[in-house]
């Protein structure tokens, strides 16, 4: 049997699990990473995390835990009404101090322990479950298609929120959508993507997709390919040498951002 | 320039007060500007040149006094110094210009072939065309600044509201874009306002009339005798 065989037989769900976390990272970090705003992605990763501890203790599901406390980072940041003398970076970062915090004080509270906050932050594809995909599926796909129907708006708000503003945009109902759509879809891969992966997938593969193209469009769809592309090389590095996949696929994500900038550099010259 | 003043009022303003929370920096501000002209914006840094405007677009909500325009629900066009736009944005010329279109095709519609032809046509205007297909960052200055004029021109506005347009321009460049302002007003009887930075510019000299605003209070004067004088 090969090694493809034995991951679609023996892992199917961890296998879809890891395309759909990484296509919808990877199309939603397109923005994150054009609104320079990557640390959002280390925040909410962190809060989602912070919410699965929090779940523990409280002893409600894990994914409802992450959605609350997402949704509350989201909502938090939103509301920093002090960007005059707070740059937007610094509450980020704040949030993420107070997260990454008190998620280890959950889990230190909680009967799985310390041990616990080592699976928050690197997950395991590999313990998918049929129900974990139906619940991923359910998340991530509405996330998505909300920001891919509304482009246009969300794009004008991006882009030029003032001349957005006047174009009769909705230019703050725009920008809460697409960081509720980002919330939700960073508190429902973080059980199983772990922070490590979640952040990279909103990071990495729209930076190799960036440094390759010009175009928006092309942009979101060489970010999605260069994620599943990566999903798949980290399986197959997971299963020919017994590692854990989750940092296997980082760190493939990382090797083909460092090829298309060895290509964007070999084009300049 | 022959201003062409006529009946009609764009702007009306009656003892408008406008400013950032509790920072007052226009104060009972009263001006009738009427429809069909170009009309500059000047004063010292810091005067609310810019900060009137804003009011007049709608993104400062007076503190207090009253706004009258003929855009009422309509959007003005705006245009921004080019600077506005993110250049780390992957988007063509083409894109940023149909972006004016949004007022009639809301978050769904799909261009129509007759409003891409409108906007292939406004960018030939405004020699853009070459450029329509290239990415917006790779333009020079200029020509930014003229894709986003064709922007506004594209949303089919009548008043365009203009932030210190040429404030980064070489010469020859902002007599091109003014050149194009112009043109609105004589040939589509447009209404353009624009916040320049000195009286002392040979471009805004040519001018009957401008709003000179300085030290809380606006007022329309004569470019010449205001150049003269060195402000009101």
């Amino acid at each position: 049997m090969t090694v493809w065989m034995q991951i679609l037989q023996s892992f199917p769900e961890a296998f879809a699990s890891g395309l759909l976390i990484s296509a919808v990272c990877a199309f939603l970090g397109v923005f994150v990473v054009l609104k320079r705003l990557v640390f959002i992605g280390a925040t909410l990763s962190e809060a989602a995390a912070c919410g699965i501890a929090a779940s523990f203790v409280l002893g409600i599901a894990p994914v409802a835990g992450a959605l609350t406390a997402t949704f509350a980072a989201v909502t938090l940041l939103a509301g920093n009404t002090h960007e005059e003398r707070l740059p937007r970076d610094s509450v980020l970062a704040a949030v993420f101090i107070g997260a990454a915090s008190l998620g280890i004080l959950f889990a230190a509270k909680s009967a799985r322990g310390l041990e616990e906050v080592k699976s928050l932050l690197y997950g395991d594809l590999i313990l998918t479950s049929g129900r974990d995909l139906n619940l991923l599926a359910v998340c991530l796909v509405p996330s998505a298609a909300a920001v891919g129907i509304f482009l246009r708006p969300i794009l004008m708000t991006f882009l030029d929120r003032d001349a957005a503003k006047v174009l009769k945009v909705r230019v703050v109902f725009w920008e809460l959508l697409f960081f509720y759509a980002l919330a939700l879809a960073v508190s429902a891969s973080s059980k199983l993507g772990g922070m490590l992966l979640v952040f990279c997938m909103l990071v990495v593969p729209p930076m190799t997709a960036l440094l390759l193209t010009q175009r928006l469009r092309m942009a979101i769809v060489l970010s999605v390919a260069a994620a599943w592309i990566s999903v798949a090389c980290g399986f197959y590095l997971s299963m020919i040498s017994d590692l854990p996949v989750n940092p296997s696929i980082g760190f493939f994500s990382c090797i083909f951002l460092a090829a298309a900038a060895a290509v964007r550099r070999f084009l300049k010259t | 320039m022959k201003k062409n003043f006529a009946s009609a009022i764009a702007i009306r303003c009656r003892n408008l007060s406008a400013g950032y929370g509790s920072e007052r920096v226009l104060s009972d501000v009263n001006l009738d500007i009427p429809q069909g002209v170009f009309l500059p914006f000047v004063g010292p840094n810091g005067a609310g040149k810019t900060t009137l405007l804003r009011v007049f677009l709608g993104l400062l909500k007076p503190l207090q006094g009253t706004l009258k325009t003929s855009f009422n629900d309509a959007a003005p066009g705006y245009v921004p110094q080019f600077k506005s736009i993110d250049p780390l944005f992957p988007v063509t010329v083409r894109a940023v210009v149909t972006m004016g279109l949004y007022t009639r095709l809301g978050w769904w519609r799909r261009p129509s072939k007759e409003q891409r032809r409108q906007v292939s046509q406004v960018m030939e205007e405004l020699r853009l065309a070459p450029f329509a297909e290239k990415n917006y960052r790779e333009l020079s200055g200029g020509n930014k600044q003229k894709a986003l004029i064709a922007r506004a021109l594209v949303s089919g506005a009548e008043v365009f509201i203009l932030d210190e347009p040429s404030s980064e321009l070489d010469e020859a460049t902002e007599r091109d874009v003014f050149h194009h302002l112009i043109s609105l007003v004589r040939e589509r009887a447009k209404t353009v306002l624009m916040a320049h930075h000195g009286i002392e510019h040979p471009l805004v000299r040519e001018f009957d009339q401008v709003c000179w605003v300085s030290q809380g209070q606006a007022k329309l004067c004569s470019a010449a005798k205001l150049a003269r004088e060195g402000g009101v």
